[in-house]
């Protein structure tokens, strides 16, 4: 069965991903696993059926016009084919997504730096102006970090306003850097919400003389959690601009518009968990509430629970198989 | 050995499908066998031409898709199940009546013992 998975891996390999072609890709692997099966249980061997299967298949070029894939298969073979959309080369979308990153840095660094620029008047105090002086100096240098990040990755304007492609193995290549980035997406959504719960914390522990201490640190944690929401969204949403730009529209725009994959689920569980979240929780809040009577303090539960639905929909949502 | 030229019976694929549809929905594998086994194993219909037909049936109205377990019990994998539109019934018809005509044609020049119109 994996090398009729691999031969048909290998067959898809250049066509771009598209709904479409993805759903062809599952539609055609599952007749051809349930033909594998069938001739294995009449007793057939492993390699005679792979052989079957495969010989059976057909050609490609088939579903080239009832897919819309008559230009896509042109692409595949002649990538300079006069085609209007842009075929974007796994080297493209590398530096593209090095861009997007360095981008976000400056982007969420100069925008912390808006954040924190009140904390130097509020330390720096007694000294004429040079408080207000260093938050004008703050404000400046974050002014001209959003303007320099504005001007990085210009040069692939036209991923965000021509129509490209990109094929199915360079989306494997992203969809793999998306999985490793998701975690690290988690984490810093986690830390800045924590941040923004506890930054008025500094303010309980400060004692006469250093009155100036508490407010200077919440607006540090406040920066630095804005900057980590500012930072990592940007790199998500990259990903996700990459990955969305087959589906779209459909490439040829000759089948039905472009058809969204639906969100499937790793199991039926897995569904009515997600399903049942957001209720479940409104329910406990609810209950834990009128319970204890700490309306006060049970409202905790909502930025818990927003923090962990992240975690619950990542481990129950399938991986997209192709 | 004489096999079926793929260019011959690919206006006829849509009727074969159709006519398996129209006693009972079915999906793709399902499909393809009773296409073998009605032909006795003379038609193997290729995978990528018998999901090139699906689509286009779709898209032209003559059949639609739906999802469903082949196991009765519920525990399979699902598959894509199609069913015959009316639309599709009509054009089924429609097309038993073209091969009619084109066997009746098309049999006139061919040259066997049984050639009824050969020495006219």
């Amino acid at each position: 069965m994996e090398t009729i998975k691999s031969y048909l891996e290998a067959m898809f390999a250049g066509l771009p991903n598209t709904a479409e072609v993805r759903k062809a890709k599952a539609e055609l692997l599952q007749m051809m696993e349930d033909k594998y099966n069938e001739l294995i249980a009449e007793g057939v061997s492993e390699n005679a059926a792979v052989g079957t299967v495969i010989s059976e298949f057909g050609n490609l070029d088939e579903l080239a016009d009832d897919l819309g894939l008559s230009t896509a298969l042109e692409v595949a073979h002649d990538i300079q084919s006069a085609t209007p959309r842009r075929n974007l080369t796994l080297d493209e979308v590398k530096d593209y997504m090095a861009a997007r990153m360095k981008k976000a840095f400056l982007i969420a660094l100069g925008v912390m730096l808006f954040v924190i620029c009140v904390v130097f008047p509020i330390l720096i105090t007694g000294h004429g102006a040079a408080g207000a002086g260093m938050m004008f100096l703050d404000i400046a240098i974050g002014v001209g970090l959003v303007i320099y990040g504005s001007f990085v990755g210009a040069e692939f304007k036209y991923i965000e306003q021509e129509p490209c492609s990109i094929d199915m193995n360079t989306a494997k290549y992203l969809k793999g850097e998306r999985q490793h980035f998701l975690p690290i997406r988690s984490i810093c959504v986690a830390v800045a919400v924590v941040l923004f719960i506890i930054c008025w914390v500094p303010n309980l522990f400060v004692t006469k003389g250093l009155y100036t201490l508490g407010p200077s640190l919440m607006f540090l944690l406040i920066g630095i959690g804005v900057f980590l929401l500012i930072y990592s969204g940007m790199i998500s949403s990259a990903f996700d601009k990459l990955l969305g730009i087959n589906d779209a529209k459909t490439i040829s725009g000759t089948y039905n518009e472009g058809v969204k994959a639906p969100i499937r689920y790793k199991s039926k569980t897995a569904e009515t968990i997600v399903t049942c979240y957001w209720p479940a929780v409104t329910s406990l809040y609810l209950i834990i509430s009128f319970l204890t009577f700490q309306w006060h303090i049970t409202w905790i539960i909502w930025p818990v629970a927003a923090v962990a639905h992240k975690a619950v929909v990542v481990n129950c949502e399938a991986e997209e198989e192709f | 050995m004489v096999e079926i030229s793929s260019d011959v019976i690919r206006g006829y694929n849509d009727t074969m499908i159709l006519s398996i549809l129209m006693k009972e929905p079915s999906y793709g594998y399902e499909i393809s066998k009773q296409i073998k086994s009605i032909s006795d194993g003379k038609y193997v219909i290729k995978e990528t031409t018998l999901y090139s037909a699906f689509t286009r049936m779709e898209k032209n109205g003559y059949i639609e898709s739906f999802v469903a377990d082949p196991d009765p019990e519920g525990n399979g994998k699902k598959r894509t199940y199609y069913r015959p539109t009316e639309q599709g019934k009509a054009y089924y018809s429609e097309k038993c009546a073209e091969w009619e005509l084109t066997k009746e044609v098309v049999e006139r020049f061919i040259d066997n013992k049984e050639n009824v119109y050969g020495n006219n």
